[in-house]
């Protein structure tokens, strides 16, 4: 399958990852993984992610989010688009940063929030959506 | 209580006041009287020495005027002291008592008729001063007199009578007549001294009895204020710190003492820890501990008895008297802290000056004590409680999270197995993988309502002050539930008339509520069916009905709809997933926001679910 771009899982959930990388690759992605955010700090000075999937609790309870805004942050990687991931979505709602819609708000620092377990097609089709976005500006 | 103490002749210098101004009164009327009468006898042809009555009269009118510039306006603006005011009251009656005296001797000496107007002094003495002075006046008003007699007798002091023309009737008085003269007026005045100083002093006592009477029913008023304001204090206040703090501060007011505490028994009862104190030294209670077997003092006080002294001397008595001596403490008293029956510490008042506490204020202290230790006590339960429920939710919070993630990752492998991306599986395979991804789903469904339950108590998230617009929460209704209903071949309407008033309470919450009735009706509603959402006003509610063409609820199982985890029968027959939970939370949420649930139900016809929400308070921005 062409190589529709590089997907970056972050995720302290072996099964997840696992089934991400099968469903992502199956959909002609590639894919690389981390189990943590330190992992992935260390990782993304090697590689160029064209997506992160990023999960939100992992050794802390906002793990994700952390590690979302020192992205969003950082000038190399402001560009770079998250979509994050959470068993907890009602949690992350109430407890995340300002009142959480459909289209996230400046205070958000990723472009889609995603409950898990994921559906599919959703995720697929949003990843393709963004993608498709950034290649066109 | 009063800052001023009850002192019995506050009441002095008002009537000092009055009966001065009354008897400057009398004094001009009686000047101008005396100058008829002098300027009638002059025109009658008397013969008698008119300028030495003018000469009197003249004296009269100038210490008159002296007094009436004095006595003019307030007591306390011109003579600050109820001790000036005396010496005011004394200087003119003696003035008084000198006038009448020359007025007697001119108009006859003892002999004249006016020697009675002495006993004037004598009354206003013994009304305005003391028994004592009206005896001094009697006595200085009869050596005056006897002076007079004996000045006639003597040296033939003239006695012009105003009687009997001088040249008609000049001759000698008899000294036993005199005398008799004098007696009898000296056995009346001392007999009207006596009188008028008997009768004054009973008025007084009286009037001094209702004035401590009137204080006392005052010192009781703020007594029962103060005992309200310690209840009032400590009964909004829910925290024990709290409670404490109010407690002893409010007590230590009341009392009038310098300090107060509060000593708490440790659960086992062997130890007393002071829990809060008011006005003593840091020194004195921090982190104290007082075995209670080591303290015969605090024993006795645990097993029931008040105690009180004015003299902490016996420092073998307490566990710490140099504390105390060095704050300078001189009577202390301690109760016991009982509620039920049980004793749960000890009060304490400590006050600097010697044998401060009487009997009255040692019922009052039991009183207070009572209050404190059911204060104390509505506060621990309210803590235990509390701490219990923080328990629970913490746990519960704590198990549904645990229970979430293995069944995400769960689900996620047999998604990965079910659509053939490990390669090809059979159709009987097929079905069993959904069968498993239903049941593991549903599974889900009740985590995430255990959830939402926990996490609703967990905090209130019930903001009786925010304010929602009905049309904002209608969007997300429909948004949120039309594809779910477009894809069940539901009709799905949401009717929102205009002008409807902001509900009570945030979005978020409010949205759950609605979220949890509307799945529910199109859950339960067989395909070509319908959905309604209703927004209406009623009564300063806003009223919200769910109406579906549904299984129905049956009539048996409608009082225990509300409860967690219950299902009906019919509803557990269809295929689809539940938990039971939705309707616990819509409750929970309607009785949070201090609304109303309402159910009409037929089986195989349908289901109205009515909830009525208040309206928000006028004054805020409502939730956009």
């Amino acid at each position: 399958m062409d190589n529709k771009g590089l997907i970056f899982v972050v995720d302290d959930d072996p099964d997840i990852v696992a089934t991400s990388r099968i469903i992502l690759e199956s959909n002609g992605y590639e894919v690389q993984t981390a189990a943590n955010g330190k992992e992935a700090v260390s990782l993304l000075s090697r590689i160029k992610p064209d997506l992160v999937m990023l999960d939100v609790m992992m050794t802390t309870d906002t793990e994700g989010f952390d590690l979302a805004f020192k992205l969003k942050e950082d000038p190399e990687f402001k560009d770079l688009p998250i979509i994050m991931l959470t068993s907890f979505l009602d949690k992350v709602r109430a407890e995340g940063p300002g009142p959480f819609e459909f289209i996230l708000g400046e205070a958000w620092p990723v472009e889609w929030l995603f409950e898990k377990p994921l559906d599919t097609k959703k995720l697929l089709a949003r990843i393709e959506a963004i993608l498709k976005a950034k290649k066109e500006t | 209580m009063a800052a001023v103490p009850c002192h019995p002749e506050n009441h002095l210098p008002w009537e000092l006041l009055e009966q001065t101004q009354w008897l400057v009164r009398i004094r001009w009327w009686a000047a101008a009287g005396v100058l008829a009468a002098v300027v009638w006898a002059y025109a009658a042809g008397l013969v008698f020495a008119a300028w030495k009555f003018i000469l009197v009269l003249g004296f009269v009118l100038a210490y008159n005027t002296w007094i009436y510039q004095r006595s003019r306006g307030r007591p306390d603006d011109r003579v600050s002291t109820p001790e000036n005011w005396r010496k005011l009251t004394l200087r003119q009656i003696g003035l008084d008592a000198a006038v009448l005296w020359g007025l007697t001797c001119l108009s006859g000496g003892v002999a004249s008729p006016v020697m009675f107007s002495l006993l004037l002094p004598v009354f206003c003495a013994a009304a305005l001063l003391s028994p004592r002075s009206a005896y001094l006046f009697c006595a200085a008003i009869l050596a005056g007199l006897s002076l007079t007699a004996l000045a006639e007798i003597t040296v033939g002091f003239p006695h012009p009578s105003i009687l009997y023309p001088v040249h008609e009737l000049d001759m000698l008085p008899h000294p036993l007549q005199l005398a008799a003269h004098l007696g009898i007026f000296a056995a009346v005045a001392l007999l009207a001294a006596r009188f008028a100083a008997a009768v004054v002093h009973t008025l007084r006592r009286q009037v001094d009895d209702l004035g401590r009477l009137r204080q006392a029913e005052a010192d009781f008023g703020r007594k029962l204020q103060t005992l309200f304001s310690i209840m009032e204090g400590i009964g909004s206040a829910l925290k024990l710190e709290q409670v404490l703090n109010t407690a002893t501060a409010e007590v230590a007011l009341v009392m009038q003492v310098k300090g107060s505490s509060v000593k708490l028994l440790t659960e086992d009862g062997k130890f007393l820890r002071y829990a809060a104190a008011f006005g003593l030294p840091e020194s004195f209670v921090r982190d104290q501990m007082v075995e209670v077997a080591r303290s015969p003092l605090n024993k006795r006080i645990i097993d029931g008895e008040a105690f009180v002294t004015g003299q902490v001397t016996a420092k073998e008595m307490f566990q710490f008297g140099e504390a105390l001596s060095a704050a300078q403490i001189q009577s202390v008293l301690f109760m016991p802290l009982h509620v039920e029956g049980r004793v749960m510490g000890i009060l304490g008042a400590y006050c600097e000056k010697p044998a401060r506490f009487s009997d009255r204020d040692i019922e009052f202290f039991r009183l207070a004590a009572g209050l404190v230790a059911i204060a104390i006590e509505n506060a621990r339960a309210h803590e235990a409680a509390k701490t219990i429920s923080n328990e629970r939710n913490w746990f519960m919070m704590k198990v549904t999270h645990n229970l979430r993630a293995p069944l995400a990752g769960m689900l996620s492998i047999l998604e990965v197995v079910r659509d053939g991306y490990l390669g090809a599986i059979n159709d009987e395979q097929s079905e069993y993988l959904r069968r498993l991804d239903r049941r593991a789903r549903t599974m889900l469904s009740m985590i995430n309502g255990l959830m939402a339950l926990a996490r609703n108590r967990e905090r209130t998230r019930v903001d009786p002050n925010a304010a929602t617009k009905p049309e904002v929460l209608a969007r997300r209704v429909r948004r949120t539930f039309q594809d779910k209903a477009t894809e069940k071949r539901l009709a799905f309407q949401v009717n929102l008339p205009e002008n409807l008033p902001p509900i009570r309470g945030q979005l978020e919450t409010l949205e759950q509520l609605l979220e949890n009735l509307v799945s529910n009706a199109i859950k339960y509603t067989p395909a070509e069916g319908s959905v309604e959402v209703k927004f209406a006003k009623a009564n300063g509610t806003v009223r919200i009905e769910v109406s579906d063409t549904g299984i129905g609820i049956p009539a048996a199982d409608r009082p225990r709809l509300f409860t967690e985890f219950f299902r009906s029968e019919n509803a557990k027959s269809m295929d689809e997933v539940g938990t039971g939970l939705g309707l616990a939370i819509v409750k929970e949420i309607v009785d949070k926001l201090g609304g109303r649930t309402l159910i009409e139900s037929e089986e195989g016809v349908g289901t109205i679910f009515v909830v009525h929400l208040p309206v928000a308070p006028v004054a805020k921005e409502a939730h956009t």
